[in-house]
């Protein structure tokens, strides 16, 4: 129990810094670039994402275990997870709408940004590499989820910044945005000694 | 009017960038596209997975609504998996393994998604075709761009072919497509906005003549 308690950790550790989804790996950039230039937007998005990452990865462990050891397994798996996430997404929606319908008309235009996205699918599909069990799928979709929170946190506090009359036109929002999000991915593989293989 | 249908037409290539403007679609160009053979293998199932899509996605009825179509656009881009991975295989299979992950979320990108809802789906069908084909060439146009500087850069080759001596190794790692597509993207702006101010400059020149 301890074991499987200590990899969950571990997994949730290395999905957070290591593997950050949006510092190493870039999945998502552009809606944490999004959700990161409002506080509020920060904890849904980060909710959201966290909540479909995690249900998601232990949705997804069974069919992993039966298709993806096949050759071509791995051809449907787009169709099996979009399914996984879908169900997901409109069950999610349905609660909201029955328990919480003020939340529900808030938030129905831009749930689907929060869940088809990058990062959660990002998630699955990484999950078979470094998953290893289904304490392991659990814990890494939970660590991309907080992972994502870690990199809108850090946008939100540098956005002012970011797109200050300081700033050259040209470079003011997105583009120094991209510049600024490579200088921690920087920092990260520095502090960690670890760059994806690509 | 027709310089006005002539820059709409030409949205996707700069002002509208997928990649440098927009960033609607920023993952395997940051992290994937350190060679060329990458990116022409990105740009393959880009246009595979997301063109016919966008085609096919036009037939489903806007009756129903947009929390249910964006499941069936994205269950329409994963059955468009399946081709292109088995193309992909077949014609670079070492490369398509090395950059799957970035063809396989390729099913849930914004120009699918969230495109298709403020511009593709409001035009009529043969102008559509055409300007989806546009903005892919302006994804294929940032994916060589960056796949360019970083293979020569990093390995010192095109395609695989010796060019030079490589000069800085640190361009295929994340961070530096990070600040590489940032400059990019600055660059693009600076030429886009540039290119305003010459439209309406002969514009203001040819009323003037008149």
């Amino acid at each position: 129990m301890a074991e499987v308690f200590a990899r969950m950790v571990s997994l949730i550790m290395i999905a957070v810094f290591t593997q950050n989804a949006v510092f190493d790996r870039a999945l998502d950039a552009n809606v944490a670039i999004y959700a990161s230039r409002k506080t509020s937007h920060i904890m849904g998005f980060a909710i959201c994402i966290t909540v479909m990452t995690t249900l998601a990865s232990a949705a997804a462990y069974p069919f992993d275990l039966m298709l993806l050891s096949s050759k071509y397994g791995y051809l449907f798996m787009p169709l099996i997870y979009t399914g996984i996430v879908s169900v997901l997404y409109l069950l999610g929606l349905f609660i909201l709408w029955r328990v919480f319908p003020k939340v529900f008309y808030k938030v129905k235009k831009y749930a689907h940004l929060a869940v088809f996205n990058c990062a959660v699918f990002g998630a699955l599909f990484l999950n078979y590499n470094y998953g290893k069990g289904f304490a392991g799928y659990v814990g890494y979709g939970f660590g991309t989820g907080a992972g994502f929170f870690l990199a809108c946190f850090l946008l939100n506090v540098a956005h002012e910044r970011l797109n200050s009359e300081k700033i050259p036109k040209v470079f003011r929002g997105y583009p120094i945005t991209l510049v600024f999000i490579g200088i921690i991915s920087l920092a990260l593989n520095v502090l960690v000694g670890y760059t994806a293989e690509f | 009017m027709g310089n006005n249908n002539r820059s709409f037409a030409y949205d996707g290539l700069f002002r509208q960038n997928v990649v440098l403007a927009g960033g609607f679609v920023t993952a395997p160009v940051i992290v994937a596209c350190t060679t060329m053979e990458r990116s022409l293998v990105l740009v393959i199932s880009f246009f595979m997975i997301t063109y016919l899509s966008i085609l096919t996605c036009k037939f489903i009825p806007k009756k129903i609504a947009y929390m249910f179509r964006i499941v069936l656009y994205t269950i329409v881009a994963a059955a468009y998996f399946i081709p292109t991975a088995l193309l992909l295989n077949i014609l670079f299979p070492d490369t398509t393994n090395s950059v799957l992950l970035y063809i396989e979320i390729t099913i849930v990108n914004s120009l699918l998604l969230a495109k298709t809802e403020s511009r593709f789906y409001l035009i009529p069908y043969r102008k559509m075709i055409t300007d989806a084909l546009v903005y892919i060439a302006g994804y294929a146009l940032a994916a060589f761009a960056v796949g360019f500087i970083r293979e020569l850069l990093a390995y010192g080759t095109l395609f695989g072919f010796k060019i030079c001596t490589a000069i800085m190794p640190a361009a295929r790692s994340t961070f530096f497509g990070f600040v590489l597509v940032g400059l990019l993207a600055a660059a693009c702006r600076a030429g886009s906005g540039y290119r305003k101010k010459d439209s309406r400059l002969a514009v203001f020149k040819f009323k003037k003549e008149r």
